[in-house]
């Protein structure tokens, strides 16, 4: 401990403060996207294509299936009580299995081997405006 | 330090950052609640190299480091993802690293680094999954990039101030700056 107050710097302490703001960064910007009640729509896509979409608001009971890759891996999908998860998959690292639940809009399930994404997206009368500007962030990189 | 000298240095740097890293990758992460979240040990060479060798150099250690890696156990994907994070989380220290000293210390270069590092793995996973809603993950991982390079740059400061070598390496490259 004596030995990390002697090397630490006040800029050190401000860097941390500034790196600390960086990183919640994105939780504001969808925050503020995600202020919006509507229904809330699960997106399954694969190689950025759009396969499947699952309203999770009119979801009434229990549901699972099946999602496959071209080269023929799978990913089990569970749906109960207004929440998705991925309950079982082929793939070797099964980040996607530990992400768990998610069932508020702007949340992922991302299984990267098999290149599979799930995006709940909430479904609102507005026009959509805040798409665009993350998908020109996206091109933008 | 001489031609040869160099060159064995930095080869010596990028080698001990690959065993480094392979050796990290056998111990299971203790982050079992943060998948993807790692030690990020490399970064102590990657933060030595920084503070001992020419820009120039340390990009070479940098560089070397991101191929062999890659060829010792890693895929096509693995390399885009740690080339950003690694491209990404050098430009940040060399950046940090030009602020005077007496403001900013190795911990602070350091938590730089490790946070931008996820920032651009994180980065180019949203461009692969076309989602930036994959950046929402990158409060976990910051935050224990931000306490991890708080102990990789305790450890670099460490080395860098007992072992002799490199206390003469650090000075050599100190002094030259001045001139310049």
């Amino acid at each position: 401990m004596q030995a990390f107050l002697r090397i630490i710097k006040p800029g050190d302490l401000l860097l941390i403060v500034v790196l600390l703001i960086i990183s919640f960064l994105p939780f504001g910007i969808f925050y503020l996207q995600s202020q919006s009640d509507g229904d809330r729509i699960a997106v399954i896509s694969l190689d950025g294509e759009n396969i499947e979409t699952v309203n999770l608001s009119a979801h009434p009971n229990h549901d699972i299936f099946n999602v496959e890759t071209a080269s023929g891996e799978t990913n089990t999908i569970a749906v109960s009580d207004g929440t998705l998860r991925i309950s079982s998959a082929t793939c070797p690292d099964q980040v996607c299995v530990r992400t768990g639940f998610i069932e508020h809009a702007g949340e992922t399930i991302v299984c990267l081997p098999h290149r599979l994404v799930i995006e709940i997206k909430a479904e609102s009368e507005d026009p959509p405006q805040d798409i665009d500007i993350i998908s020109s962030f996206i091109h933008f990189h | 330090m001489t031609k040869n000298q160099r060159l064995v240095y930095i080869a010596l740097l990028a080698s001990q950052a690959v065993v480094i890293g392979l050796v990290e990758r056998a111990i299971p992460s203790p982050f079992f609640f943060a998948p993807g979240a790692k030690l990020g040990l490399a970064n102590i060479i990657t933060v030595m190299a920084l503070y001992t060798l020419p820009t120039k150099d340390t990009i070479k250690v940098v560089v070397i480091r991101l191929l062999l890696q890659t060829l010792l156990g890693g895929t096509l994907s693995t390399f885009f993802y740690s080339a950003s994070g690694a491209a990404l989380s050098f430009i940040g220290m060399w950046f940090i690293k030009l602020l005077p000293q007496k403001a900013v210390s190795l911990i602070g270069v350091s938590a730089t680094g490790a946070v931008l590092h996820n920032v651009g793995q994180l980065l180019i996973a949203s461009v692969i999954a076309q989602t930036f809603s994959v950046m929402l993950y990158l409060p976990v991982l910051s935050l224990i990039g931000i306490l991890t390079g708080i102990a990789i740059g305790i450890t670099a400061n460490y080395l860098l101030t007992h072992i002799e070598r490199l206390h003469y390496y650090m000075d050599l490259r100190t002094l030259k700056r001045d001139l310049i």
